[in-house]
């Protein structure tokens, strides 16, 4: 009798909500993309956003408004550290670049990490953090 | 697997619950994971959810009255069975004055205490001062010269009107008339209706609890409590009560009152405003203000729990007093000042006494119901009593223990003896205060009470506790009458030599001098005679009158023969009493059938004495200071 393989996935929804015209079923986030959109979820999530978990999410927001300087990257790279390994069980972090954009007012972050769980390729996640109010 | 538990409260368990679902039921997997977006998701279905259930369980729990939490519900669902929650009640008390019109330009006929502020207190107090006010003008006639006004029952609280202009018979939505101040004393509330706010005679309207003689032309207003402690005025639709026209002018006199706040003050300062029968404002000649009775009776608004506890029982009275609990559910509506009621038929009495039923009253305030208010009392159970059957208020018959503490401490462990003794004292408070007493059917449990001093601080080594009864004989002064006092516990017999019993000194006619109770004891030591003595020098008793009545140390009953007693060495609230103390068989100590047990605390004796062996000052023991378990040899009570 064959051994049936289970293959390990991540499926996530998407929050466009768009519907896939081939099956007209919705969108759904596969894998790395699921895990990429969870990590990038996490940082942009303030403390107290979510109901009854007040300590999930990272503080970066309180830090973009500072001076854009070496300092305030180093506390924004910390925070995003500390949330990743506390929040997202699915990352091995490699490592987290925070480049400050003067010019643009804004932080350049780029996060490195493996997939725990599946077979993948190391990962990185790139986005820039504004100051929006 | 379908959603099965649809009445969580609890946000994780409704979140834990959808992804159960989820786990089952679908495609996606990362729902564990708090990132993700479908954990988004899932929080905010979970606290929609988590709402919903919160507001179906307030919704529910706020429909009925057991459950019910918000004052305006209760109230409401009160309101359903015919119960009017009790409004708070300002404090009364009872003064006197005269004004002295020699002088004045014109003789006066009448003088008229003005209805509004008369005093103020004149102490202030926690730096409150409190005004009194009555609710109607007091008018007195002037003679000699002289305008007394006695008696004057004054209400501790600020006077204060509001007017109501009826805007059409049938408005819509129907007009309602809400006094907004929600500190009212709904028995202070007047009201006085005129045709048109121009007219010059109006109408008095009077309170109604109920339809019972309320005729189409009765001028009658209802009353209910709305929101915030708030009340409104209902008036009769030309069916049951009169019905307000067009421009009918509405005014409202009340005092808001501070409540239980108000109670206890006994000095006041002249605030009035009096004027002549010319309508002259009088400003000299007021005496100062002689108080009468101190004020009291104020009390709080009926709280929550009470409106839920009585609202049920008072329904099932349907307003008739047939049981004794209908009384017991009745009273406290009609004399809020009942602290707790006791009722009991007289065919349970031996010899029974048909025909009458026997209710006892514990105030607040005070040991007994005053006499004046017993008569009013008998006056309105009489409305809802069965024909035939009478009611008859008795005095509560109050069994007091007496303590005679010594408390031994180790002195290391404690600051100073003050320290442990403030500690024992409010244990003894608290016990006194609990409902383990303060009931008929109560027992004083002595191992308990003991163990409660040696519990009040860890360096209480030790008490040697010694145990009184006691009970009040009221004496009916300059008349012949027989006493009765029973105790319902037996009495020790200290020594056949007799003065087992110990009384306050009194005065009986023929005696020149005050006299005590002593008691003799048979041969069997199961009764005994009682005679009177003098005792001048607290060594050699002189006895001065012989069997005077009798005694029995079984039952505990002391049977005074008539007797006249002309004055008494103590009184409590003006009634002359004399105490009469005995050590009963017993140390634990049962208020049987109508006695009301208390632990007396002004009566309580707390000494503090160092246990030298524990704290290691006298090892030997030799110098130990003993205390006697057995009570002092004086033969009165001083």
């Amino acid at each position: 009798m064959p051994l049936e393989r289970v293959s390990k996935a991540f499926k996530d929804i998407s929050m466009s909500f768009q519907v896939n015209p081939i099956n007209y079923d919705i969108i759904g986030l596969k894998n790395e993309n699921a895990i990429a959109r969870s990590v990038r979820n996490l940082v942009l999530t303030s403390p107290g956003e979510r109901f009854f978990n007040q300590n999930l999410g990272s503080k970066v927001s309180r830090s973009l408004f500072e001076n854009i300087d070496d300092i305030s990257a180093s506390v924004i790279k910390d925070e995003i550290e500390n949330t990743i390994r506390n929040y997202e069980p699915r990352v091995d972090l490699i490592d987290v670049i925070i480049d400050p954009d003067y010019d643009n007012n804004n932080f350049n972050v780029t996060i490195n990490y493996f997939i725990v769980g599946i077979d993948a390729l190391p990962q990185q996640l790139s986005f820039a953090l504004q100051p929006t109010r | 697997m379908a959603l099965v538990n649809f009445t969580n409260l609890d946000f994780d368990q409704i979140k834990t619950s959808i992804k159960d679902y989820l786990r089952s039921n679908s495609n996606f997997t990362d729902y564990d994971f708090e990132g993700s977006n479908l954990s988004t998701i899932i929080d905010v279905l979970a606290y929609n959810t988590y709402i919903s259930s919160y507001n179906a369980n307030m919704i529910s729990n706020e429909v009925f009255i057991d459950s019910a939490t918000l004052r305006e519900n209760v109230v409401s669902l009160a309101r359903n069975v015919g119960y009017i929650p009790r409004s708070r009640t300002s404090a009364r008390a009872t003064i006197s004055f005269f004004v002295d019109t020699t002088g004045f330009q014109s003789n006066p006929l009448t003088l008229t205490l003005k209805k509004g502020l008369v005093c103020t207190s004149s102490n202030t107090f926690g730096s409150e001062s409190y005004t009194f006010a009555i609710p109607s003008d007091v008018t007195v006639p002037v003679v000699n010269n002289i305008a007394f006004f006695e008696n004057v029952v004054i209400y501790e609280g600020t006077f204060l009107t509001t007017n109501f202009i009826v805007q059409s018979e049938n408005p819509a939505p129907p007009q309602r008339y809400i006094l907004e101040n929600p500190n009212i004393d709904t028995s202070t509330i007047s009201i006085s209706i005129k045709d048109t706010q121009s007219s010059t005679s109006s109408r008095k309207f009077i309170l109604s609890n109920s339809l019972f003689n309320v005729t189409s032309l009765s001028r009658v207003f209802f009353l209910q409590e709305v929101e915030d402690q708030r009340y409104e005025l209902i008036f009769g639709d030309g069916i049951f009560g009169e019905k307000l026209q067009s421009l009918n002018y509405i005014d409202v006199s009340y005092i808001a009152t501070n409540g239980e706040n108000g109670n206890g003050i006994s000095s006041f300062n002249f605030n009035g405003r009096i004027v002549d029968n010319n309508n002259n404002l009088v400003t000299t000649g007021i005496s100062l203000i002689t108080t009468n009775v101190t004020s009291q009776g104020g009390k709080e608004i009926e709280s929550i729990d009470s409106i839920k506890k009585y609202a049920t029982s008072f329904y099932s009275t349907q307003n008739r007093a047939v049981t004794s609990s209908d009384y017991v559910t009745l009273i406290p509506k009609i004399y809020p000042e009942a602290q707790s009621v006791s009722v009991y038929g007289g065919e349970e009495l031996n010899p029974p006494q048909y025909g009458k039923v026997f209710i006892s009253i514990k105030p607040f305030f005070g040991p007994f119901v005053p006499n004046s208010i017993k008569d009013n009392l008998k006056t309105e159970l009489r409305k809802y009593a069965v024909a035939g059957i009478i009611p008859e208020i008795i005095d509560l018959k109050y069994l007091y223990v007496e303590a005679d503490i010594t408390a031994y401490y180790n002195s290391n462990l404690a600051p100073d003896s003050e320290f442990v003794r403030t500690l024992i004292s409010n244990n003894i408070n608290s016990y006194a205060n609990s409902t383990e007493l303060n009931k008929n059917g109560a027992r004083f449990k002595y191992s308990k009470f003991q163990k409660i001093v040696d519990d009040s601080h860890e360096s209480v080594t030790s008490n040697i506790t010694k145990i009184q009864i006691r009970r009040d004989l009221r004496a009916a002064l300059n008349q012949f009458a027989k006493y009765e006092i029973c105790y319902g516990n037996a009495f020790h017999i200290k020594t056949m030599e007799g003065y087992n019993i110990k009384s306050s000194g009194f005065n009986v006619s023929g005696i020149t001098e005050t006299v005590y109770l002593g008691d003799q004891p048979n041969i069997d030591k199961k009764t005994g005679t009682l005679f009177l003595f003098s005792n001048p020098d607290f060594q050699n008793p002189i006895i001065k009158k012989s069997n005077i009545g009798t005694i029995d140390y079984e039952k505990g009953e002391i049977l005074l023969n008539p007797i006249n007693i002309i004055s008494t060495s103590k009184s409590i609230g003006g009634e002359s009493i004399i105490e009469i103390s005995v050590i009963p068989v017993s140390n634990d100590v049962i208020g049987k059938q109508d006695l009301y047990l208390q632990l007396d605390i002004n009566k309580v004796v707390l000494n503090m004495k160092t246990d030298d062996i524990s704290s290691g000052a006298d090892v030997s023991a030799s110098l130990y200071d003993v205390t006697s378990s057995y009570t002092n040899g004086l033969r009165i009570r001083q």
